[in-house]
């Protein structure tokens, strides 16, 4: 596939405001996971999320419309504003040649549970007359258009994990088309609320524990929360307005396992990361880094070793894999772009952040990914994986630039 | 000792009725040789009765390595029953 200029990162996350914190916090090893309390639960089994502290958070309001935004979308305006400023695009970059393509698995949640909760103990009081406008999921990638007056299409994926990823993959799509010249893309997820905490809870696939993906003894993930934009150019478009370019996404692909709603396959995510690769048109062995999606949970991480094992073949013991979840948390609608933001900064730096937390290998898997502290090397490609609820798996792989 | 051996097989009754219920199948059809996946038990139902497990005993169990390899009716109650003697360790009654 035709490579597509990468030339801004915006993210925000428990690990700080800008895509510089996250980075800085993945390759370090320094988890944003702290313990959460939800009052309203009466039993809180699992008692820790990578949040966003509220003193933190506060601190955006200035800049932001909070009677007519909900928290996903104040996130995603956030880090939209970071990835345009630092691509440098102006007034004259946006019009109908800019595309909008913002995912989130659930949209405005903290709008949604206030609603409910007001309408539960005071039903005769007036509702918030925005709550529609604000948690609609497609809220931030309007919110964003208005933002930066990008009128090209504007779209909202909603895939639970693979919202973003897909969202980013979408956006270099429309870009290759001709569609459009350049998209702000990316995901954000704001779901650290009672009820919806409760809800993940009962699924049963969070660890009480740690999160520690790959390794032995892990038993679960860990929720997060946040925004990751992107600014998605044409090659065309970048040159002529002289722009740095960050790296090249030069492969994506999507499919679906048509399965399980919530037990992955591992044909599916095979079949993935397998066209994805080969829609770069590159060696396997080019690769030298891949950000797992990783979650901790027994059936991702034996599905995604498999997938990776099995794509890789000989070139899978070359491969540095690793989970930087345990760090930034599972931002869920958000985790994709994250998590891809983190793969263009290890490229760029040539770092494999860690897996946090491994204890040992997993006999199982029989392999080790990046364990606790990074580790150097030396490519010029890397993946990122995501793989959603509902079977639906999304991966992105780029390139330092000039060598797609 | 013999209180211990009732206690356990009234534990034992109590997860077998759970399964049933939650897995929608009969409880006079459940076996401890019984396969889960030869009875229909899909992970939604997985889910299903954890939380049922939840709610009666107030015990968390997170899908881990023991419970991902429980094949039959028998395995999951091993790994139910562990959980549930560890947390009644912790906080006793």
């Amino acid at each position: 596939m035709k490579p597509v200029a990468i030339t801004g990162l915006g993210a925000v996350s428990a690990c700080g405001f800008g895509a510089e914190s996250l980075w800085r916090a993945a390759r370090d090893g320094v988890s944003a996971v702290r313990d959460v309390s939800f009052p309203r639960l009466q039993r809180q089994q699992v008692k820790q999320a990578a949040r966003i502290a509220d003193a933190d958070f506060e601190t955006l309001l200035p800049r932001a419309k909070p009677r007519f935004q909900d928290r996903t979308t104040i996130l995603a305006v956030e880090a939209a504003r970071e990835a345009v400023a630092q691509a440098g695009l102006g007034a004259d970059d946006f019009g109908e040649r800019c595309g909008v393509v913002v995912g989130s698995g659930l949209g405005g949640a903290d709008t949604i549970e206030r609603g409910y909760i007001r309408f539960l103990e005071e039903p005769s009081a007036r509702s918030d007359v925005m709550a529609i406008p604000k948690l609609m999921t497609s809220s931030a990638a309007s919110w964003i258009a208005m933002d930066f007056k990008a009128t090209g299409p504007t779209y909202c994926i909603s895939t639970a994990c693979s919202s973003a990823s897909q969202s980013i993959g979408m956006a270099a799509d429309l870009i290759r088309a001709g569609i459009v010249d350049r998209c702000i893309a990316g995901g954000a997820e704001s779901l650290l609320y009672d009820i919806m905490f409760a809800a993940w809870e009962s699924l049963h696939v969070m660890t009480t524990t740690r999160c520690r993906p790959f390794s032995r003894d892990r038993n679960g993930m860990v929720l997060g929360e946040g925004a990751g934009i992107v600014v998605l150019e044409s090659m065309e478009a970048a040159r002529a307005r002289g722009a740095t370019v960050l790296a090249e996404l030069v492969g994506y692909a999507s499919t679906s396992d048509a399965n399980d709603l919530l037990r992955p396959d591992p044909v599916g995510a095979t079949a993935c990361v397998r066209k994805t690769i080969e829609s770069a048109g590159i060696d396997p062995k080019r690769i030298g880094y891949c950000n797992a999606h990783g979650t901790g949970t027994i059936a991702n991480d034996q599905t995604e070793t498999q997938a990776l094992r099995e794509v890789f073949g000989s070139a899978f013991d070359g491969l540095l894999v690793s989970s930087t979840k345990p760090i930034h948390g599972h931002a869920l609608g958000a985790g994709g772009a994250l998590e891809f933001i983190v793969t263009v900064n290890a490229l760029r730096e040539q770092i494999a952040p860690p897996t946090i937390d491994f204890l040992g290998v997993d006999p199982k898997l029989g392999f080790e990914p990046v364990p606790n502290v990074a580790r150097a090397f030396s490519a010029d490609a890397a993946l990122s994986n995501s793989f959603a609820f509902g079977g639906i798996n999304a991966a992105l792989l780029v390139t330092l630039p000039g060598r797609g | 000792m013999a209180e211990t051996a009732d206690r356990d097989e009234e534990l034992r009754r109590q997860l077998l009725t759970i399964v049933a219920e939650e897995g929608l199948v009969e409880s006079r059809e459940v076996g401890l040789d019984e396969r889960l996946d030869e009875m229909g038990i899909q992970s939604a139902d997985f889910v299903m009765i954890l939380m049922a497990i939840e709610e009666k005993f107030g015990v968390y169990v997170p899908v881990d390595e023991r419970l991902t390899e429980a094949k039959t009716v028998g395995d999951l109650l091993e790994v139910v029953c562990r959980h549930i003697e560890d947390h009644r360790a912790k906080v006793p009654s």
